[in-house]
């Protein structure tokens, strides 16, 4: 994974969208941001904190304000460069076609030769599960079935970097599980993938690294797993303790359920047993993305806010 | 090249319906020349000839003028533009779209007005000779409507584009600068089409095709110029 240079780079880049008005509004705000070879990147951030408009810029979509950055080694919007690259956009928007047939104009486009690009269009297809469905126009597809077409035009060109906006939002339980199988597989063959997504529970499970983006600025990142454990928490339960020896202490069924740190874990169960206490079980409480998540751009005040409301 | 050409395609594909409204015109022609006796209506088949034969040059500002809107606003623009495309290569896609859409139909109106006209002693030659000032002045129309559509939206490009085709023919007409008209020639080509009858059917002139040729060249390359530094994605967060 590390080793292989850095697939997308973002340089200190600022953002700013104007009104017709003047009205100003700063959708990144000197943003840099390393992606390496061969990894799962995790893109998060809440609505509107500027994951698309990084996208956006890093594709060639827009100009940076201030600031740049690198796509394959070579300057944002360079056209070539994309023939390596596949992109999903957040919501699929596709031309009126055979789901096959428009498989074949994207792989086209990006130079594909037709011989090379009927036996890849049959094999993408099958890779997102529409072998069955390829003959059909896209226009009465459902929007998980639009959501398969579009992973299936981004794929066409076997690319070495795939930027996925949103991949599973649209997609029943069963189809995300192939698509994150899918994401692994490519992870397998060497490639990167640059992953926005809201679903957490996901990125946890495939992601190597994650950065979480909040208005306009990156507030986080690090590996999952660093991310996950840093700050773990354990649940102990004991019996035979004063309630009120331990901070936050309940007492359930005739025991004492508290939870400490990691680094506090085993001061407290000395502690517990030059107390003449029992110790029951000490289990450890790995914190979940989503309450990172919630930690980094300050959901949780909000949400519970929402709450009382 | 291929990626133009496929761009092209898929746009006169996606504009098949207006285009096939457009051949009923064509066909009313035909029908006309069939239920009618060419040698005592001819100057009414002129008429309708002429007149279905400048339709298209409105019809080809309005192609270009929605163009890059219609794909900016449906997002499609997205997938395509994520490819190995780049601006100018999707820029001239769409103007050889424009060009090929004209030129299906100004070869569906000239096989029927060679045809009908033919019939009453118009010169077949001088229907095909006006073909090809329509298919240049439609190009260029919609070559100047993609260029304003680029920083308008389609309502301002459209009144942009009528008043660089019409103010210099004004000009032209009113100051007596007869130069001007050349400035723009879609009015000078407009004009060929509409001034010709069967007692004075035209001459050849290719002055303002090649004008129209070259001009087309140059408000593509403007535009592809202008079009790199938009933003075409508008962001949904």
């Amino acid at each position: 994974m590390v080793g292989m240079g850095h697939v997308l780079e973002f340089q200190n880049i600022t953002k700013e969208y104007r009104s017709l008005f003047g009205r100003r509004f700063l959708a990144l705000d000197g943003f840099t941001l390393q992606v390496e070879g061969g990894e799962i990147f995790g893109f998060l951030g809440p609505n509107g904190a500027g994951k698309t408009t990084a996208i956006h810029l890093a594709m060639g979509f827009m100009l940076p304000t201030r600031g740049g950055g690198r796509l394959l080694g070579e300057p944002f919007g360079h056209a070539a460069t994309r023939r390596r690259v596949g992109f999903l956009p957040e919501n699929v928007a596709l031309y009126p076609r055979r789901a096959e047939t428009l498989v074949r104009f994207y792989g086209a486009i990006n130079g594909m030769k037709a011989a090379q690009l009927d036996r890849r269009a049959r094999q993408v297809m099958g890779m997102v599960g529409l072998q069955d469905d390829a003959k059909r126009n896209v226009s009465r597809f459902s929007r998980g079935m639009l959501q398969r077409v579009g992973l299936a035009q981004a794929l066409v060109n076997d690319p070495e970097l795939l930027i996925l906006d949103e991949p599973t939002s649209a997609l029943d339980p069963v189809a995300r599980v192939g698509v994150r199988e899918l994401l692994l597989q490519a992870r397998a063959a060497g490639k990167t993938i640059f992953l926005s997504s809201h679903l957490l529970s996901e990125v946890e499970l495939v992601c190597d690294r994650v950065a979480v983006l909040d208005h306009g600025r990156l507030v986080r990142i690090g590996k999952t797993a660093d991310l996950l454990q840093a700050g773990e928490r354990s649940e102990i339960v004991a019996r035979g303790v004063p309630p009120g020896t331990f901070a936050g202490a309940i007492v359930k069924d005739g025991a004492v359920r508290f939870s400490v740190l990691g680094n506090q874990q085993r001061p407290t169960l000395e502690r517990i047993w030059e107390l003449g206490g029992e110790v029951i079980s000490v289990v450890p409480q790995r914190r979940s993305l989503e309450e990172i998540f919630l930690e980094v751009t300050g959901g949780a005040e909000s949400s519970s806010w929402e709450g009382a409301q | 090249m291929k990626a133009v050409l496929l761009i092209a395609i898929n746009f006169v594909r996606e504009q098949r319906w207006p285009i096939l409204v457009l051949l009923l015109w064509v066909l009313l022609l035909a029908f006309l020349g069939l239920t009618t006796e060419a040698a005592r209506q001819r100057d009414d088949l002129l008429f309708v000839f002429k007149q279905v034969a400048v339709y298209f040059v409105a019809f080809s500002v309005f192609f270009g003028c929605s163009a890059i809107q219609n794909e900016r606003r449906n997002r499609r623009i997205l997938s395509v533009l994520s490819k190995a495309v780049s601006r100018q290569q999707y820029l001239s896609g769409l103007v050889l779209g424009i060009t090929i859409a004209c030129a299906i139909y100004c070869f569906a109106l000239g096989m029927t007005g060679s045809w009908t006209l033919g019939e009453a002693g118009f010169p077949a030659l001088q229907v095909w000779f006006l073909m090809l000032c329509l298919i240049a002045a439609c190009t260029l129309a919609g070559t100047v409507a993609l260029m304003f559509s680029t920083l308008l939206n389609p309502f301002f490009a459209a009144g942009a584009t009528a008043a660089v085709m019409i103010l210099p023919a004004l000009l032209s007409r009113t100051q007596g600068l007869y130069y001007l008209a050349y400035a723009m020639p879609v009015s000078t080509l407009a004009t060929t089409v509409l001034s010709s009858s069967f007692g004075s059917p035209g001459e050849v002139t290719w002055l303002p095709i090649v004008l129209a040729v070259a001009e087309t060249l140059v408000f593509w390359f403007l535009s592809a110029r202008i079009f790199s530094y938009v933003d075409i994605a508008v962001s949904v967060e």
